[in-house]
């Protein structure tokens, strides 16, 4: 179960969440003035009319606009970056705010057709109205994350550029703006937040209760350490495409600045890039920096900047 | 319709914008009184003139209820109209014509218009972890059968960004979209912002690659598209034309006005393109006798660029649709045929919260009285100014004529 916000029916609104807990829509339309309601009301926004009767629709409309963000709107939201934020118009009329699933941004487009995706958030408690294209499949039951995530496409195995850890032109010529691929993802959970908590001693409410945090933090739900999302790095694959040569040690040397300048809400998909920041010649080797950036999947701000220096010699 | 154009803004005082981690904190009775001090002194007035007041509710930190009687006791004023608005950054226009209207039917003598936006001490007792926290959601409610609170925020619809995003994409998809334009809109602002030392962007200027290189927020809005809020505050006095005045500052006048209130989320809106600013902007323009070309400047509301786009169409400036090529082809700075947002905009001022539309007037007012140094307008006589608030859920228009 996640920590975001959950709709709580009234009792003017219930029959439409009880409607979508049976994968049906139904809204009101007023009885005297034949105007379709949405949101449900006990009046008619049209005629004032109090004369309202429940009608199951299709779902199905066309999509009015959208917009991907590129920070989450809420904290708890991370885990779908890029959220797609949508209005669909029904068909009979009335607009509706959802999101879109299962839909690549070139997929979209304002004006085309879409059909409802019933997302049991909360199977038998809460369900959700999404959007997808007519031709797409979308399940997102069960243990399904919110969004259909998007298959992880493995490095492919490139020839990495051998460089002797002497030739310092060479090694020099590394340093770029540029980042790496990305690595692979990986889910930091609860559980591996609960696990991190007990081996450092940092049980801090902030990480470990969703319950409190829901009600207390910022956040609105609990997030990792920043330790530990830095560690993780050894979970996280980056393809490289070069490998230092002809060195008898490899000395890691700790970190020239390393900043957490965003968290990450328990339940977030990580990933990673790198790129060398500096070569320079030392005493006992050569000294390579390397600027790891771990972020959440779809975020374009990083969780942990780290500059890492590593020596060889 | 209307009024006689008897009423007049003739003070004004304004914070300079400041960040909130800097920006000295006061409860905001005494910031109302500090405030009033200055516009007072701005207006040549005396206090014991002032018999109206306009302030905001919502925001105010003293008190939820029986505000303006709280307000006016601790000023030490008694007043013939007291009034509270809640209106966003709507509110500053809204209290213009409130309180003009009030002069007009013979209510009251001079009202103040007051806003204050810096930070409030924080009680002994208060965890600052739950001012946070309730502070998250912004401008949504999440009370229980609040419409927003359970059909737009389980979804993530929440926070201005995506609002105006949204309508912007929907724009693009109708009439097309020139990133340069948008960005043309800030360029141009910031070039009035270096010749207003009072701007949180002073001595920063930008191009339109630095605009379209910064960060998306939300597809299309880049973040320099977005105003950075500040701590501040803002009051302006609104009076008789002839009330007995100590100094020789231009009035204001008040020839028109107009506001229309649409919907809460664009979402609900019929057709999120056509924004409140049409009917307002018309019913000012009607009111005042003069059309938009009539203008010798424009203070546009400017939380986003967007915002900017289709006021500039929907008050009547340009055709709707054509808002793009307006910018391009038209000069917008003080320099320009088309002098739009002289202080630099709220862009390039700074917002501070509700009283951030209130900077739009002031401009205005002072424009209008000549003050505005290196930024001044030769020809300054009549001044269009539009306030904004929620997503472009209300609107308010005034024209403004010196006398």
């Amino acid at each position: 179960m996640s920590n975001k916000p959950l709709p709580l029916p009234t009792e003017t609104s219930r029959p439409y969440w009880e409607a979508l807990k049976a994968h049906r829509v139904d809204i009101q339309q007023c009885g005297d003035c034949g105007h379709w309601i949405f949101f449900p009301r006990q009046h008619c926004p049209h005629c004032f009319s109090h004369n309202l009767a429940w009608k199951t629709i299709s779902g199905q409309g066309t999509l009015l606009t959208y917009t991907t963000t590129r920070i989450p709107t809420l904290p708890e939201f991370t885990d779908e970056m890029p959220q797609q934020l949508a209005v669909v118009q029904l068909d009979e009329g009335p607009h509706v705010n959802t999101t879109l699933v299962g839909l690549a941004e070139d997929e979209i487009r304002i004006g085309m057709r879409v059909k409802p995706v019933f997302h049991d958030v909360d199977p038998g408690k809460a369900t959700l109205l999404r959007y997808t294209g007519p031709d797409k499949h979308v399940d997102l039951s069960a243990a399904a994350p919110a969004q259909a995530a998007a298959p992880v496409v493995e490095a492919p195995a490139v020839t990495r550029r051998q460089i002797n850890f002497r030739d310092l032109e060479a090694m020099k010529s590394l340093v770029s703006e540029e980042y790496s691929a990305w690595s692979n993802e990986f889910t930091v959970t609860q559980e591996i937040i609960n696990q991190f908590a007990a081996l450092s001693g940092d049980d801090y409410w902030i990480h470990t209760d969703p319950e409190k945090a829901k009600k207390q933090s910022p956040f609105g739900t609990t997030i990792a350490h920043g330790a530990l999302v830095q560690v993780l790095t050894s979970q996280l694959s980056i393809p490289m495409t070069w490998e230092v040569t002809g060195f008898n040690n490899m000395v890691n040397y700790g970190s020239d600045k390393l900043r957490f300048p965003s968290p990450v809400p328990s339940g977030s998909r990580i990933r990673a890039r790198c790129r060398v920041k500096a070569v320079e010649q030392v005493k006992s080797g050569t000294q390579l920096t390397l600027e790891i950036c771990i972020h959440v999947v779809g975020m374009e701000r990083p969780s942990v900047i780290n500059e890492l220096v590593i020596l060889y010699m | 319709m209307g009024i006689r154009g008897d009423a007049a803004i003739v003070g004004c005082a304004q914070y300079k914008p400041e960040k909130y981690s800097t920006a000295p904190k006061a409860f905001h009775l005494d910031q109302i009184a500090d405030l009033a001090h200055l516009a007072l002194k701005d207006a040549g007035l005396e206090a014991q003139q002032i018999d109206g007041l306009v302030v905001t509710g919502s925001y105010l930190n003293e008190a939820r209820q029986f505000v303006p009687a709280m307000v006016g006791e601790y000023l030490g004023l008694k007043l013939n109209f007291g009034e509270v608005i809640d209106l966003g950054g709507a509110s500053g226009v809204g209290m213009a014509w409130r309180a003009a209207a009030a002069i007009e039917l013979g209510l009251c003598e001079a009202v103040l218009c007051v806003i204050p936006m810096r930070m409030a001490p924080l009680g002994p007792d208060v965890d600052p972890m739950a001012m946070a926290m309730s502070m998250r959601y912004g401008g949504h409610s999440t009370t229980f059968g609040a419409p927003e609170a359970e059909f737009d925020i389980p979804y993530g619809h929440m926070a201005q960004n995506a609002g105006y995003a949204m309508i912007a994409k929907r724009y693009a998809a109708k009439y097309g979209y020139d990133p340069r334009a948008m960005a043309k809109i800030v360029v141009d602002q910031r070039t009035n912002a270096q010749a207003n030392p009072d701007a949180v962007f002073y001595g920063q200027p930008l191009t339109i690659e630095d605009v379209l290189a910064s960060r998306m927020v939300a597809d299309p809005l880049h973040v320099l598209e977005i105003v950075m809020p500040i701590a501040g505050g803002a009051a302006f006095i609104v009076s008789r034309r002839d009330i007995r005045r100590s100094n020789g500052n231009r009035p204001a006048l008040i020839r028109g006005f107009g506001e229309h209130i649409q919907s809460k989320s664009p979402t609900y809106a019929d057709d999120m393109l056509h924004t409140p600013i049409g009917p307002a902007s018309k019913k000012a323009f009607e009111m005042s006798g003069f059309k938009p070309s009539d203008m010798h400047m424009a203070q546009i509301y400017d939380c986003y660029t967007i915002t900017v786009l289709l006021s500039l169409e929907d008050a009547g400036f340009c055709p709707k649709g054509t808002g793009m090529k307006f910018v391009l082809e038209n000069d917008l700075t003080y320099k320009g045929n088309f002098p739009m947002n002289t202080h630099g905009g709220q862009l390039s001022f700074g917002q501070a919260g509700a009283a951030g539309g209130m900077s739009q007037l002031i401009e205005a007012v002072h424009q209008i009285q000549g003050r505005c140094g290196e930024r001044q307008l030769k020809k300054h006589d009549l001044a269009y100014v539009s306030g904004t608030g929620g997503v472009m859920s209300e609107q308010t228009a005034l024209i403004l004529q010196g006398a």
